[in-house]
């Protein structure tokens, strides 16, 4: 595997994606789940603004504007609205802010990998990593599959918008079953088509297959790396100490 | 299928189901998890998977026809679980739910309505594994929230003694077989008629 091979891109983005998956499980660990407490919290800063840079990097704008007004809201609500509050609206605040907070980052990291990470790229990063293939292709088929979810739900969503069935619409009991079997329906359709389309990709033999995705680590994979460790090891020594 | 299936290892087409009735699942999961920030609902959340859930279960269990497949959903379940903030502990679990479920439908052989009934019963019960750092961690785990609101802790506080574990995992079975027999009304009413099924 010495000699460059043909990579179906020239735009390679920026991390490995077994960098990612790393990046989605420090922000799973340490951001959503806030393992460490008050110790590791400037790291848990670094972690919440990764996102922002790595979104710039991948230049997607649009999402990274987003993600700061939300979170300027949310800065703005906490210094200006909060110390006014009392009683039931405070707490109500306090739990919007929170969550807001701690999930903003594993959100963006999460639209950040699955927006610049190939389904191929994801496979060949876990062929590399050894996971056996009946965990690896259900849930490469469901990387490629949330966006169809969602065009679809909006569609359904529409639709059933113009019958007056949604919230508030006086027929929320229906919503159920006219909101969720269409969903199902679709989706069993569409994926009738992809089983077709992955099948001539070779995705239902037993053999080994190739793949056209060139991996690998770079700079930017060895910062974060060397990041990672620095947590980790701040944390342990915070444990023992 | 025009040809054979040959025996009774998974093949690509079986794993593409999964990943499609995985998301779908995933989806509508995490849909009602939204709702999990008022304190009953967040209590409530494994019986209204259950039966939420069972729509597209059910379906699902209509494409099992081999061993395993039931144990990779509710395996990636746990996985995705661990990845939106829930600690380590929903993975072990669901893989320990997933193979008593899968053990009840290959009970059926695969096919026997009854049986299909009572897995998607059993199926949902990955979702109280999200509740076991409430209970096993409880000290860690409100420590973590009061950054939600005192009022927020206290009252999952007084909804959550610790037999109630047990009593969630009832409620989620009962939930999980409404959703079941939902499933298969809709079943019949639907996807039946749409040829899907």
């Amino acid at each position: 595997m010495s000699e460059e091979t043909w990579t179906p891109s020239k735009k390679k983005s920026l991390l490995d994606p077994r960098t990612k998956l790393l990046l989605i499980f420090v922000e799973a660990v340490l951001v959503l789940a806030t393992t460490g407490g008050e110790r590791l919290f400037w790291f848990r800063i670094v972690f919440a603004v990764l996102p922002f840079l790595l979104l710039l990097s991948a230049k997607r704008y649009k999402i990274c504007i987003i993600g700061l007004a939300v979170l300027c809201t949310i800065f703005l609500l906490e210094y200006t609205v909060f110390p006014y509050a009392h009683g039931l609206s405070a707490s109500m605040l306090v739990l919007v802010i929170t969550i807001i907070n701690r999930f903003l980052p594993a959100y963006l990291t999460g639209v950040y990998v699955i927006r610049t990470t190939k389904v191929s790229e994801f496979k060949a990063a876990m062929e590399k990593l050894h996971m056996p293939d009946v965990l690896t292709i259900p849930m490469c088929v469901m990387f490629r599959f949330f966006p169809t979810i969602r065009e679809e739900n909006e569609a359904i969503r529409a639709a059933m918008k113009m019958r007056g069935i949604r919230f508030g619409g006086g027929k929320v009991g229906k919503m159920l079953e006219y909101r969720i079997v269409p969903m199902i329906t679709c989706a069993a359709k569409i994926g009738e088509e992809l089983s077709a389309a992955a099948l001539t990709r070779g995705l239902g033999k037993y053999k080994k297959r190739t793949n056209i995705c060139h991996i690998g680590f770079g700079w930017a994979d060895i910062v974060i790396f060397l990041l990672v460790a620095a947590t980790v090891l701040y944390w342990i020594l915070g444990v023992f100490a | 299928m025009s040809k054979k299936e040959s025996g009774n290892k998974l093949n690509g087409r079986d794993l593409i189901n999964i990943g499609i009735y995985t998301a779908i699942y995933f989806v509508i999961a995490m849909a009602l998890a939204m709702t999990g920030l008022i304190p009953i609902f967040l209590i409530l959340l494994s019986s209204m998977i259950g039966i939420v859930g069972g729509i597209p279960f059910m379906l699902f269990l209509t494409k099992v026809k081999k061993p395993g497949m039931i144990l990779i959903m509710s395996t990636i379940m746990g996985i995705l679980m661990f990845v939106t903030g829930m600690t380590w502990m929903p993975i072990p679990f669901s893989v320990v739910t997933g193979l008593i479920a899968e053990l009840v439908y290959r009970g059926g052989n695969y096919k026997s309505m009854r049986s299909a009934i009572l897995t998607a019963g059993i199926f949902p019960l990955w979702s109280c594994g999200n509740y076991l750092p409430l209970f096993l961690q409880r000290e860690q785990y409100f420590a973590d929230r009061t950054s939600y609101g005192q009022e927020y802790v206290d009252s999952v506080m007084n909804l959550t003694p610790v037999w109630m574990f047990f009593v969630l995992l009832a409620a989620t079975f009962v939930c999980g077989i409404i959703g079941g027999l939902l499933g298969k009304a809709l079943l019949k009413k639907h996807f039946e008629r749409a040829g899907i099924a």
